[in-house]
């Protein structure tokens, strides 16, 4: 149980930083998660934080103590590692009691924690067997009962769930968020599903290329993106994005470089002529309405249709609770929610209110 | 491809299998005989001239109790038959000596190649050196390299050097040669066994509470015990087979049975029958170690090739 504080962290090989100065502020007991596109040095960050990995600049503090220097045995942290990195020559009870075992406690102390973790985790039919007995869900139960049982200052995960199969990955993420309640530890966890990080995170800090492009909860970071990547990074499918300029007169709307005129409920101020991005997402289209676009293909799971059209040149994707027949003309009509509608300037990404 | 179609060609016997497939495999099958025959050859011919008279060596006799009758006489020269075996004998004093001299010096320097080695190749495995233009790569062919060079250049240096060193003809000396000069074999498969271990074991032994050293010695030695057993047992072997550097400084005391075996010949020409028992008391530790321990050898051999 710990806050910490990552202040203008950053990490270079060499010549080449690809951690350029990242700071959160994470309180006690929050799920951080640290989501972006591979390469984007999320796990560079954790592994920072876990000491793994020296830092080049900035301080990382645990309760206000800094640790840049510690080993990482006496950080009091613990981790999941992707591979899981359970020891093969011990048993499932011996991983699980090893960080106890080197603090020096008594053996029925460890016997007892492991025993209790193992409850928890229902691993007690397994605390006999080698990790090679054990299925991928197994493994990756140990993995997290060998981080629980030392009751850390604070949890990482490295990836945990990207080796599992779809179905068992689902359903570890909801028995890890339930356990991050019950234990109320401050807990980072890496992931590049944004699903994952979705449903998982208290706040989530969005990385790109070593820099932080949005820090938030997951619903601001959906509401609210700060930039075009943002954007079109959280959310399945993503955002469409559609070139244009902002037009104020005589009523707001937006003009594609189609010339194709899109609803605006208002124009931000300034913002006439102003070339940028129209953002609208999937699913707040509604079938009808006087935009029409050209359907390519229409593909429907059963709970819902994805529509993939093209809007003059543009391509875009529209998400409907409907069942949509593909139309013998290929034109649909689908107008996107003015109210939902979000903008971004067309140079810098950003977002304008 | 067409060999491997074939064989899922079912069912039937071998004999109506396509007879290329059947040239095949005879062709494979008659390759392996005659391999294990020029294998095994020697041994059978080392155990079985122990058991020759003079006679018998000279006019070639092969096959016991069919060519010749087997006789006790190059055992009794040793002291090792049935009739001797509880009586003197300075020559199985000095077999004993000789035999005791060999397992010292093979363990001895098996034992501290594998320690010394063991740690190099964790170095080479985990870290990154440069040392002047060379790296990791360069450092482990340059160890590698050292087999090259022909042990009789070292003869006379060695010589030299164990002169003023005062190693000459001691235990200590011949350890320390062998250390040398089986080494680089260990290195080479220990790094191979530390490749295939993962580095997220040790940084979760780090996470865990571990120091470098501590995740070194309770997480990765474990793991990388069978690696170590093979390349103990491969430097037993070659330690126990070398003859050239126990011949040049080795005269009395430190002698090995290499040395021994080579050193029956008398004025009267060589004694086959007594050079044939020593020989097979000398490899019968072999190929006890070859029977028991192959597949731990084949293990740690093979240890990352297949995944």
């Amino acid at each position: 149980m710990a806050s910490m504080n990552i202040d203008n962290v950053g990490k270079a090989y060499g010549g080449l930083t690809v951690i350029h100065g990242v700071s959160v502020e994470i309180p006690d007991g929050e799920f951080v998660v640290l989501v972006g596109p591979s390469g984007c040095g999320k796990s560079t960050l954790l592994r920072m934080v876990a000491g793994l990995e020296p830092i080049t600049f900035g301080d990382i503090r645990i309760d206000g103590k800094v640790v840049n220097d510690l080993p990482p045995k006496d950080r009091d942290i613990a981790m999941v590692f992707q591979s899981y990195a359970l020891y093969p020559h011990k048993t499932v009870a011996e991983n699980m009691g090893f960080a106890l075992k080197m603090r020096g406690e008594t053996k029925a102390d460890i016997e007892a924690r492991v025993r209790k973790a193992a409850e928890i985790l229902d691993l007690v039919p397994y605390l006999a067997r080698y990790p090679r007995q054990l299925s991928g869900g197994q493994r990756q139960r140990v993995a997290m009962g060998r981080a629980i049982v030392r009751d850390p200052k604070v949890f990482l995960f490295d990836e945990p769930l990207s080796n599992l199969d779809a179905k068992l990955r689902v359903q570890m993420r909801a028995e890890i968020k339930e356990l991050q309640r019950r234990l109320a530890t401050t807990m980072i966890y890496v992931t590049h599903d944004q699903v994952e990080a979705m449903t998982m995170a208290d706040r989530i800090v969005v990385l790109r290329d070593g820099r932080v492009e949005q820090i938030g909860s997951p619903l601001t970071l959906y509401d609210r993106p700060a930039n075009t990547f943002v954007a079109g990074f959280i959310g399945s499918p993503s955002m469409n994005l559609i070139k244009g300029h902002i037009r104020a007169s005589p009523a707001p709307y937006f003009e594609t470089d189609d010339g194709i005129r899109l609803p605006l409920e208002r124009t931000p101020a300034g913002s006439d002529g102003r070339p940028s991005y129209y953002g609208i997402r999937p699913e707040h289209f509604t079938l009808g309405g006087d935009v029409s676009a050209h359907v390519t293909v229409v593909e429907s799971t059963g709970s819902e249709t994805q529509v993939f059209a093209t809007l003059g040149q543009q391509k875009i994707i529209g998400v409907f609770r409907d069942r949509v027949e593909e139309p013998a003309s290929h034109t649909i009509a689908m107008t996107p929610n003015a109210s939902l509608v979000h903008l971004f300037d067309s140079d810098s990404g950003l977002r304008i209110d | 491809m067409t060999i491997i179609a074939q064989t899922y060609e079912e069912p039937g016997s071998l004999w109506s299998r396509r007879p290329q497939f059947l040239t095949g495999s005879l062709l494979i099958y008659a390759a392996l005989v005659f391999w294990a025959f020029v294998s095994l050859f020697p041994i059978y011919w080392t155990v079985t001239t122990s058991f020759k008279t003079a006679v018998n060596v000279t006019q070639g006799h092969l096959i016991p109790f069919v060519d010749f009758m087997p006789d006790w006489k190059g055992w009794r020269s040793l002291g090792l038959s049935p009739d001797t075996i509880f009586a003197q004998s300075t020559v199985r004093d000095e077999f004993i000596r000789r035999f005791f001299n060999s397992i010292a010096a093979s363990a001895g320097a098996s034992f501290l190649a594998v320690i010394i080695g063991s740690l190099a190749a964790y170095g080479l495995s985990r870290f990154s050196y440069k040392f002047l233009w060379m790296k990791n790569k360069d450092i482990s062919f340059f160890f590698l390299s050292q087999l090259i060079l022909p042990p009789v250049v070292l003869a006379m240096p060695f010589l030299v050097l164990y002169k003023h060193l005062m190693l000459l003809d001691t235990l200590t000396g011949l350890v320390l040669v062998y250390t040398l000069m089986v080494l680089p074999i260990v290195i080479w498969i220990m790094r191979d066994q530390f490749d295939t271990i993962p580095v997220e074991l040790e940084q979760a032994a780090l996470v865990d509470g571990c120091s470098i050293w501590g995740a070194f010695l309770r997480i990765v030695l474990p793991i990388a015990l069978p690696g170590m057993v093979a390349a103990f047992i491969l430097s037993v072997i070659l330690c126990w087979n070398e003859y050239f550097f126990a011949a040049l400084l080795t005269s009395s005391n430190a002698k090995t049975l290499p040395v021994m075996v080579a050193s029956q010949t008398g004025s009267q020409g060589i004694n086959w029958w007594s050079m044939a028992a020593i020989a097979t008391a000398a490899i019968m530790p072999l190929i006890l170690v070859g029977i028991f321990l192959e597949r731990y050898i084949v293990k740690g051999l093979t240890a990352g090739a297949v995944k």
